[in-house]
């Protein structure tokens, strides 16, 4: 596999570390990883927003056990140290989704340096999604 | 039979995916062709992700042993 793109939505913290492990895992085979975060988890490429990912619903109350054993398995249990790993990679790009910044407040301002930038939808499911061997959503 | 002249130790003990594989793509780039890396594992996943990864990177698989639920792989790099 050449490329995967992605496509990530839920922004809590346990649903975004798949797509994390995912990347990280095929990015360390030099698989070229594009990125695209969608509504909530377009949070998750600002350094506040990353803090502050948690746990929702019936599992908020494991979210101690949880960062826990994602420091057991040898990933940073920040998300944004697990970003920055995938980023030091090489392989892999982060891009918010225009529609997403403006809804949930991402702007360039704000945006991780580990980001490529703030991209349309069409631009990344045309020529990302579409031209990649394979393609997920979260 | 003689025992496999082991290069390189990488020990993931304790560490579960994606680690051991990571772990395993950047020890692999630091030997040379002809080196043989050793990996300890205790993620049961290994048994499948290693075999494949080096069926996938063009890595000989030398042996595959479990013992205490430690897991150990030698693998040849061969590019």
């Amino acid at each position: 596999m050449k490329s995967m793109a992605i496509v990530v939505r839920d922004d809590s913290y346990d649903k975004i570390l798949t797509p994390l492990a995912f990347a990280y895992l095929t990015a360390s085979e030099g698989t070229q990883v594009d990125m695209l975060f969608v509504n909530w988890a377009v949070k998750a490429l600002t350094a506040e927003g990353a803090a502050a990912l948690r746990i929702d619903g019936r599992h908020a109350a494991e979210e101690a056990m949880v960062r826990e054993g994602v420091a057991k398995a040898g990933l940073p249990p920040e998300v944004y140290d697990i970003i920055k790993a995938l980023k030091g990679t090489g392989c892999v790009n982060f891009y918010a989704c225009s529609l997403a910044g403006a809804i949930f407040g991402v702007n360039e301002g704000n945006l991780i340096p580990e980001a490529e930038g703030i991209v349309g939808a069409a631009w990344f499911l045309n020529e990302k999604a579409a031209k990649a061997d394979h393609y997920q959503y979260f | 039979m003689s025992e496999t002249q082991v290069t390189s130790t990488l020990d993931t003990t304790g560490k579960c995916c994606p680690m051991p594989m990571v772990e395993t793509n950047k020890a692999i780039k630091a030997l040379a062709i002809g080196d043989v890396l050793e990996i300890i594992a205790t993620d049961v996943g290994t048994r499948k992700d290693i075999p494949s990864w080096c069926e996938r990177m063009g890595q000989s698989l030398l042996s595959m042993t479990e013992e205490g639920g430690v897991l150990r792989y030698h693998v040849r790099k061969n590019r």
